[in-house]
């Protein structure tokens, strides 16, 4: 195990010393994906502002949500948003090979050595939003250890989602709209559950849990949850492990012949 | 000029064959968006449902609003263009010199390849599209004045093309221009009608829109498809608009000219 943080200790701060080279464009990378990352609220922004609003949430309750997913999904695009682009280069190319001769695990070579730093910017953003609308928004300070642990298990949803993207890779090659079959499904978890009919949410909750990646936490931090509600963390990790399997399993289907 | 305008024709006609069969080898790329396309118009069904159960938004009402948000996905795949991230990979890799030495203008050449490009989207992306929402969400896609909508999706697919050619041409001078490529893009993506009615914009930046070529691409042939136009809180007739989206595609084409011609006087490349 120490090997493993070990190595990927050293990849992050190659990641960094990589950006550092070019840092003009690193830091243009990283204000590109904020504005992209204010494109999202700015729905929600002009519905407010135009008096309307999601029945029975705030204008800040729902920028909670939706700070929660970006914090989610820069957290999770820093860790493994590069497997699926250098999966997909390495089986086109025909060079998954050199992946596959390293002394340790493909799944865990290729996410050490892809960390993304621009997704910093998501990062950067997503928690200026949720600061603001944490500060705003009517929050229980003590339901913060059940949102961590609610963040924790969104945070599976979205690496087994990142996972199961770069599977996909192995046998529909070069296909570069992978991400947006996964971006659609996601969508969901963007909004306040509630506004979905019942079987959308009940598919968002225990079958594809992208409920779990904003909604759930969110609603934890506003005082809205229950115990039970932990139980929705366990169809999570298994999504979490249904992705790693995947993948592992996809990495075995690989047929090549030396790039 | 009619012997000219046939061997154009004739030119296009092949350069749209041969790219039509190129990406049909690739055709279930395209067809990811008859899954997509759908989920995403699902989302915004649900999302307007519950911000109309609140109360009304100023200028549209729910009806148009998911028939708009229709629109703007089935004319996404009629318009949708990334000449700009060609030509830019042409000049960074130093291929664009290949087509110097033909005796074809390569905007043209482009151009071509986007009508055999998007006849392809037509086919396995928008024909699809417009059945699932036709007879299975049950939305009305049939446009208020066909005509108008016919001329002014194409007028949307000219505009698209040549404002992403004059971006590419920036590679001329910058090499990467994917900093800019990714700027446009943000700003299209806010002001294109594509994420929200543009007509929900505060009004200084409805009145904006005007001068900009966002709204030609995505907003404008959705309105026109409703039938009915207004922004910035002016009510404007179909022809009248479609004549002014015209006008804005003849400044953008002429603008391209012009920064072709500099380009063209900047460029250098050796090898290839």
């Amino acid at each position: 195990m120490r090997t493993f943080f070990s190595v990927y200790k050293s990849c992050i701060s190659a990641a960094f010393a990589r950006a550092s080279a070019y840092r003009l464009n690193f830091l243009l990378s990283l204000a590109i994906t904020l504005g992209f990352n204010l494109l999202f609220p700015l729905v929600t922004i002009l519905i407010y502002s135009a008096g309307s609003s999601f029945p029975g949430w705030g204008f800040f309750e729902v920028l909670l949500i939706q700070s929660v997913f970006t914090l989610s999904n820069g957290l999770a695009g820093m860790m493994f948003g590069g497997v699926l682009w250098a999966t997909m280069q390495h089986v086109r190319e025909g060079s998954f090979e050199i992946v596959l001769l390293k002394p340790t695990s493909p799944l865990f070579f290729l996410i050490s050595t892809n960390f993304d730093e621009d997704s910093l910017g998501l990062l950067v953003g997503g928690g200026a939003l949720f600061v603001t609308a944490f500060i705003f928004a009517d929050v229980s300070v003590l339901a913060l250890p059940a949102f961590a642990i609610l963040f924790a298990a969104g945070f599976c949803v979205m690496a087994g989602m990142n996972m199961l993207m770069a599977a996909t890779s192995f046998k529909w090659v070069g296909n570069s709209r992978i991400p947006e079959i996964f971006d659609s499904i996601m969508t969901f978890g963007k909004y306040p559950l509630t506004i979905f009919p019942n079987m959308i949410r009940g598919i968002a909750t225990f079958a594809i849990p992208v409920g779990m990646i904003a909604f759930y936490p969110a609603t934890a931090l506003l005082g809205g949850y229950d115990l039970k509600i932990f139980l929705v963390a366990i169809p999570c990790v298994l999504f979490m492990f249904l992705g790693v399997w995947t993948y592992r399993y996809m990495v075995r289907a690989y047929e090549g012949v030396g790039g | 000029m009619f012997p000219f305008l046939k061997k154009q024709i004739d030119v296009c006609a092949a350069v749209a064959s041969v790219t039509f069969k190129e990406w049909g080898a690739y055709r279930s790329h395209s067809m990811v968006s008859i899954f997509v396309g759908p989920v995403f118009f699902i989302v915004q069904y649900f999302i307007w449902t519950a911000v109309f159960e609140s109360g009304a938004m100023p200028g549209m009402e729910l009806e148009e609003v998911i028939r708009y948000f229709a629109a703007v996905a089935l004319i996404g795949y009629l318009v949708m263009d990334f000449a700009d991230w060609n030509l830019s990979m042409l000049v960074r890799t130093g291929k664009f010199l290949t087509f110097a030495l033909r005796p074809l203008n390569h905007s043209f050449f482009a151009l071509s390849q986007k009508v055999g490009h998007r006849i392809l989207g037509f086919l396995v992306e928008f024909v699809p599209c417009y059945f699932i929402f036709m007879f299975i969400f049950k939305i009305d896609m049939r446009p208020a004045f066909f005509g108008w909508v016919l001329i002014s999706i194409s007028l949307a697919f000219l505009m698209n093309f040549y404002v992403n050619y004059c971006i590419g041409l920036a590679s001329f001078w910058v090499v990467q221009s994917q900093g800019i490529r990714s700027v446009y893009e943000l700003l299209g993506g806010i002001f294109s009608g594509a994420l929200i009615p543009l007509v929900f914009f505060p009004l200084p930046l409805q009145k904006l829109q005007f001068f900009l070529p966002f709204q030609y691409t995505s907003y404008v042939p959705a309105m026109v498809f409703l039938g009915k136009y207004s922004l910035g809180g002016v009510e404007i007739s179909i022809p009248v608009i479609v004549g002014i989206q015209a006008l804005a595609v003849a400044v953008v084409f002429m603008l391209c000219k012009i920064l072709n011609e500099f380009a063209m006087k900047h460029s250098t490349a050796v090898g290839a």
